[in-house]
């Protein structure tokens, strides 16, 4: 069963960042720093993070929209880079891709079928009993319409477009379906379809989803596995129960947090009157449990330039767990902030999470139950061993 | 603190009370129509809501349900090609559908603000963030240039934008999704508004920004006492926030009530459903989904516009519009069976169901 279909090996795309009058490469967006995955036959492998987390960069890089900076790509274990043209266009069709807005990803002058129908052209392929037939036959494997084929995309809701996008995506019976946030743009009652529908095209058709989404809600319910990136590098990966129930490292445990509750009775602001958040404030770490007995990890800030991630541990900006750990009150305050920022404040993390960059690691055994599949599950902190249950207030 | 903490306690009496505070707006049996190629369609048909001082007023509907048309009616932003054709829309006791163009502005302009979902796009490229922020108060107020400088930076402090006296130079573009939407929220609480409208004003963000823009806007809400209207299409997002919720579908609201109710016991089958179809982030296997897709406007089913898709649909409810039913105290659904519904049960096999549904056509 565990026949990897797409294996990522270190990959790293950054893009030059020009600057002066000969354009000259002053630096680098670190969009992916160093990924290693694996997708495995007839299986859904869930990516998740932030914007600009690099889960959409890898997403094109793996289509081969674009080339890697560094790293290997294999499909099928055959080195990407390495193929000739002819392998290269055989790779086009083996992988293709869903896009995340089905209002700007369907070309408005191009009826349904000839849209569902442009991959044929584009390869050159006659499909057994003609292009209509093959287009109907696609349409109705989406549950839309045949008959609609004339139709334009306006004439669509958004949840029947990205069907149409996907019956595009699926023409070339591709193994690898790359999913780039498909369902973000559509309602949450359409959602639902939409997701359920891609499980049953995979049962059917035994494709292998790479299912991008910043929803963890939506990933949990599709994913068999789930990778998280932060600032172009994976901080968590594993099965999708381990890194749900047992999520290790506080930035998985904040996205967790975050997903809205349908729940009335949490309230997102004390209305007691018990916790006023002074003006001004300079602790980033006030959002942190600040919901009373939830204990919501709300994270502040946005996440730092992939120009210029920080030092050690990426996340240790933003990271509400590290100030609280005791490593971080014994340790003399790291550097002033500098002058433009004097919004970070003083924030006292390990001296460790500052200096070194912590590995994907496999999580120690014993920490929650059930990690028999221990090593399969891994995380990048260097405290991930202390973190047992997210929800617990700090 | 104090001050707040009084707010608090005046949220409460509020809620003991239930009719005693005017409302700051109430909008009453509003319908709008748009001019299409088809005919006459209508996007808004009978919608009524009250947002009262210090309440979050959250209005839930899918795509074409008429939650974004109601609101650019109360405000007077509705395209040339929709009329509202019923129904007022009372601001401090002064219906603000009756007035010119030119009078609704001036008093809308003050005391009912609005947030939109594309922050990127509701914001000019070509000025500056303070620029913008302040445009409103140059020229409602006659501020002066550095008093206004002066006011943006406030504003954004207001908003937790850090290091605030630099970036009110800086642009739109250079700004991320999260905290152009809180410069949003600032432009609009320039001119100290009572009624704050913000439609999606999430739905574009990451779970993680979401979060901390939905709590900025109930602290801020909390603060000042303001009106709060969330439209969303997510009853997840919500809960946390909102006081009241009005469900709509196909231009009709089908459920009003608190927000407590709402989820722990709806009252309308259009609402369960809409529960269940929240993925969440402690569930597995196939998401419950609603059947089909919201009615078109022009073709419009009969009798119930959910019928379609109703998973308790009975006879009945293809002949007749439902009544607004009162299930229970302080709360509406525009089901023939709501009582059968609000109960967790189904409702009776159709020969009975039929007898039921009239008696409450009549009362409606």
């Amino acid at each position: 069963m565990a026949e990897p279909v797409l294996e990522v090996r270190d990959l790293v795309k950054h893009y030059p960042v020009r600057n002066g009058l000969l354009r000259r490469s002053v630096s680098a967006v670190k969009a992916v720093d160093g990924v290693s995955l694996t997708l495995d036959r007839g299986r859904t492998l869930g990516l998740v993070g932030e914007s600009g987390s690099g889960k959409s960069t890898l997403a094109r890089v793996l289509v081969g929209v674009e080339p890697p900076t560094s790293g290997q790509v294999l499909v099928d274990g055959e080195d990407v880079s390495r193929l000739s043209r002819a392998g290269r266009k055989q790779l086009r069709r083996d992988v293709q891709m869903v896009f995340q807005d089905p209002y700007t990803s369907l070309n408005p002058r191009m009826s349904v079928s000839e849209i569902v129908g442009e991959p044929f052209a584009i390869h050159g392929i006659s499909p057994a009993g003609g292009r209509r037939a093959a287009v109907g036959e696609l349409l109705e494997l989406v549950g839309l319409d045949p008959d609609h084929a004339a139709r334009y995309p306006h004439q669509f809701s958004g949840g029947q477009r990205q069907r149409v996008g996907i019956a595009r995506a699926l023409a070339l019976r591709p193994k690898i379906l790359v999913c780039d946030e498909p369902v973000s743009a559509l309602d949450v009652s359409v959602q639902g379809q939409v997701i359920n529908l891609l499980e049953d095209l995979q049962a059917e058709l035994g494709l292998s989803y790479l299912f991008v989404a910043h929803d963890l809600g939506v990933v949990r319910h599709i994913a068999h596995d789930v990778a998280v990136m932060y600032l172009g590098r994976i901080v968590e990966q594993g099965a999708e129960a381990e890194v749900y129930d047992g999520a290790q490292h506080p930035y998985t445990q904040a996205l967790l947090s975050a997903v809205p509750v349908p729940d009335p009775s949490v309230r997102l602001v004390a209305t007691g009157g018990a916790r006023v958040e002074p003006a001004g404030t300079t602790d980033p770490v006030t959002g942190a449990g600040a919901t009373g007995s939830v204990g919501a990890i709300v994270l502040e800030g946005d996440p730092p330039s992939p120009v210029d991630p920080p030092s050690g541990c990426p996340f240790h900006t933003r990271c509400w767990l590290a100030p609280t750990l005791p490593e971080a009150r014994t340790e003399p305050a790291s550097a002033q902030p500098p002058a433009d920022r004097p919004d970070l404040g003083l924030r006292q993390v390990p001296t460790v999470c500052e200096t070194d960059v912590p590995a994907l690691a496999p999580r120690s055994p014993g920490t929650s139950p059930g990690a028999a599949g221990g090593a399969s599950h891994v995380v990048a902190c260097h405290f991930a061993r202390e973190l047992v249950d997210p929800r617990v207030e700090v | 603190m104090s001050r707040t903490q009084s707010a608090a306690e005046e949220k409460t009496v509020h809620k003991d009370e239930s009719s005693a505070p005017p409302p700051l707006l109430e909008v009453t049996d509003l319908s709008v129509e748009f001019r299409t190629s088809a005919g006459q369609v209508r996007a808004v048909d009978g919608l009524s809501y009250r947002v009262e001082a210090g309440r979050t007023l959250a209005i839930v509907g899918e795509s074409g349900s008429g939650k974004s048309v109601s609101s650019l009616a109360v405000l007077g932003l509705l395209p040339d090609t929709a009329t509202v054709t019923a129904g007022t829309a009372r601001l401090d006791g002064v219906d603000l559908l009756a007035l010119s163009r030119k009078e609704h502005r001036a008093r809308c302009g003050d005391q009912v603000a609005m947030v939109f979902q594309d922050a990127l796009a509701a914001l000019n490229p070509v000025h500056t963030v303070g620029y913008q922020l302040t445009e409103a108060l140059r020229a409602r107020r006659g501020m002066s240039r550095a008093d206004a400088r002066k006011r943006a930076v406030e504003l954004l402090d207001l908003v937790k934008v850090p290091n605030a006296k630099a970036r009110v130079k800086e642009y739109p573009h250079e700004f991320s999704g999260g905290m152009r939407q809180r410069v949003m929220i600032a432009s609009a609480l320039s001119l100290d508004p009572a009624v704050l409208i913000a439609d999606e004003p999430t739905t574009a963000l990451d779970v993680t920004v979401q979060a901390q823009v939905l709590r900025l806007l109930a602290e801020i809400q909390a603060e000042r006492q303001m009106g709060l209207v969330l439209i969303t299409h997510d009853l997840g997002v919500v809960a946390g926030v909102a006081d009241d919720v009005t469900v709509m579908y196909a231009g009709r609201a089908v459920e009003q009530a608190p927000v407590v109710p709402v989820y722990t016991a709806p009252a309308h089958p259009y609402t369960r459903a809409l529960l269940r179809s929240i993925p969440s982030a402690s569930g597995t296997g196939r998401l419950p989904v609603i059947p089909g897709r919201p009615p078109s406007p022009a073709a419009m089913p009969s009798g119930c516009p959910f019928h379609p898709r109703c998973d308790a649909v009975r006879g009945v409810c293809r002949t007749e519009v439902p009544p607004h039913a009162v299930p229970a105290e302080g709360r509406m659904s525009a089901c023939h069976f709501a009582d059968d519904i609000l109960a967790g049960r189904d409702p009776a096999p159709d020969g009975s169901g039929n007898d039921r549904g009239d008696s409450g056509g009549d009362h409606g």
